[in-house]
């Protein structure tokens, strides 16, 4: 026979215990944690996707920052989840394939309807696309600027002060295209030709940058004439009143594609996000605010047209532009950083 | 302390050998491509040069700040607080401003008549950017200690006929050795990690192996390789304490 009082001790216990218990659990089924970038990208996305998306499911959303590659082998490698959704790039995605980190999609949760082909790659829906490019400033080049990348190369034509994007695969990309490889010739890459072209330009490079606000400071502290930046970066410079033109021709076009790591709890809630982000007005709301391309082409009917033309995925720019081997990139990225690091180095 | 930190440490060794299978190939690779001991080398050179400016401009400061007392002093101390309490890459992003080519410098070349070299994206300047941030960790260091000699001692060695030169050589100068061997290790050390600084002040034969291993962690998932790349660095930072404290007897220093 249980004494009264013990009794009446556990039943307390128990009914403030159980509500706590409860919230948990339906804290489980109604939360998502998104990973993401901070900053206006963020910003644009609350307004595009999270917001429209708890009001239409009730699933509240917890932002997590920065974007981290190596936080996701970490996560899945230790089953603890920051975050449940994220974006990264095809090669990144192929190389995360390969080592298992990624949770097949969903399809009963995803409408592959609405999807075009091209969107779905490995286990990642396309988001939008950013693209690298030339840009360079108006006021240097009173007659006109470079227009391609051979005209980058060309120091005697257009003097300057020059500066590249220090990852690996995009300068390579580059050197190729100004030493005449037509660009669905690019990959699987000729190394060894990439940096003898490389090699010729190499001392008019004055400074390699790595992150993005570094690109744009050096543009508006007028260091550098000519400058190889993200066509967002060369927009909002534009927009602030630095005369910059940014050139499509042969730009580089990267995606970002959604990701669920494999064994979140909150998958099923992923792939619900994931599949409202991607349809046609999320993603124009989206791009409208941070003028990136969207990987679905019916986003372009809610888009207006002044606002495409920013666009790396207007179909003009799609044509005179290139993007990435993917397959290739994931087997070989190690290396190719390597050989360039070294190139860069010595 | 060892959960804390010895765990830790094994587990990046361990990491190093086993991932992705259990071989020394990581560090086959690292003594075989020219690139990783390129930039060891750097790294170390560049700290050893900035341990030494460190030294040679805050070791003046510090007798100043230790010696004088005073208003001078407190002046002083709050000079170094804020530039040590100002945020490395505030300071850094300075740097850019005051080196670059439309800054106040290029702008003084220019009224002085001669056109300006290039300042900003080389070893000066990263080297510079370095000692600026580092200089308070060794003022406070030598600082520490020189403070705590007794003023006596050199009034004593100057009532026994000795010229302030060598009061100073023979009396002050052992005195804050420790001082100086606590400095010089802190910044020493600190300088190996450096990662930031050398990125947006240097040029790109100035990278330290910081960045190589924070790309290997982050864009490549090599763990296993970037652990590699840590455990040689320790053995190296190891080897160099070894040979410095021979040469200083650092044994001897503490009686």
């Amino acid at each position: 026979m249980i004494a009264r009082r013990t009794f009446l001790k556990t039943a307390v216990v128990a009914t403030a215990l159980a509500p706590v218990a409860a919230r948990r659990a339906a804290a489980q089924d109604n939360t998502l944690n998104v990973n993401t970038w901070g900053g206006s990208w963020t910003a644009a996305e609350d307004a595009a996707y999270f917001k429209p998306f708890t009001e239409k499911t009730g699933i509240k959303i917890n932002t997590v920052t920065p974007v981290s590659f190596a936080k996701l082998k970490a996560q899945v490698q230790t089953r603890s989840y920051e975050w449940d959704v994220s974006t990264i790039n095809p090669p990144e995605l192929r190389q995360a394939e390969l080592e298992g980190l990624l949770e097949p999609i969903d399809w009963s949760l995803v409408n592959k309807a609405t999807l075009t082909p091209t969107q779905v790659y490995s286990q990642g829906v396309g988001a939008v696309a950013l693209a690298t490019g030339l840009a360079y400033r108006k006021d240097k080049f009173p007659g006109g600027g470079p227009k391609s990348w051979a005209d980058f190369w060309d120091v005697k034509r257009f003097p300057g002060t020059r500066c590249l994007f220090n990852r690996s695969f995009t300068t390579m990309s580059f050197a190729l295209l100004a030493d005449g490889v037509p660009r669905d010739k690019l990959y699987p890459m000729d190394m060894d030709r990439a940096f003898r072209k490389l090699t010729e330009i190499k001392p008019h490079i004055k400074v390699w940058w790595t992150q993005a606000n570094q690109s744009q400071q050096l543009v508006r502290d007028g260091e550098v004439d000519m400058i190889a930046i993200w066509n967002a970066r060369a927009n909002e410079l534009a927009e602030q009143g630095v005369p910059l033109e940014f050139v499509w021709n042969q730009a580089e076009s990267y995606t970002t594609n959604w990701f669920v790591p494999k064994g979140t709890p909150r998958a099923k809630n992923a792939w619900r996000f994931i599949d409202f982000a991607v349809q046609p007005k999320p993603m124009a709301d989206f791009c409208n605010r941070l003028s990136y391309g969207p990987l679905n082409p019916k986003a372009f009917d809610f888009i207006k047209p002044e606002q495409a033309q920013k666009m790396p995925t207007f179909p003009e720019h799609l044509k005179v532009g290139f993007t990435p081997d993917p397959a290739w990139l994931g087997q070989n990225l190690a290396q190719i950083r390597e050989r360039f690091t070294q190139w860069l180095a010595t | 302390m060892v959960l804390a930190f010895v765990l830790p440490l094994l587990r990046v060794l361990v990491l190093s050998v086993t991932d992705p299978s259990v071989s020394l190939a990581h560090y086959r690779r690292i003594f075989t491509t020219p690139l990783y001991l390129h930039v060891l080398s750097t790294t170390f050179r560049t700290s050893l040069v900035v341990t030494a400016v460190c030294l040679l401009l805050g070791y003046p400061l510090a007798y100043v700040m230790a010696r004088r007392g005073g208003r001078l002093s407190g002046i002083l101390l709050v000079a170094i607080g804020i530039s040590f309490w100002t945020s490395f890459l505030v300071r850094t992003y300075a740097w850019m401003v005051i080196l670059g080519a439309k800054g106040p410098v290029a702008a003084l070349m220019r009224l002085a008549g001669f056109s300006p070299p290039q300042l900003l994206f080389t070893t000066f300047s990263s080297m510079l950017g370095m000692t600026h941030i580092l200089l308070p960790y060794m003022v406070m260091a030598l600082y520490a200690v020189m403070k705590k000699i007794e003023p006596g001692h050199l009034r004593a060695a100057a009532s026994l006929g000795a010229p302030p030169r060598h009061a100073f050589y023979h009396v002050f100068l052992p005195l804050s050795l420790p001082g100086v061997v606590n400095g010089c290790l802190l910044v020493f050390t600190l300088c190996l990690g450096f990662y930031v600084t050398p990125v947006l002040l240097g040029s790109p034969q100035d990278m330290m192996i910081s960045q190589v291993i924070a790309q290997q962690v982050e864009e490549l998932l090599a763990w296993g390789f970037a652990s590699a790349l840590s455990v040689v660095l320790l053995a190296a930072t190891f080897v160099v304490i070894a040979v410095y404290t021979r040469l200083v007897g650092l044994d001897r220093l503490w009686g």
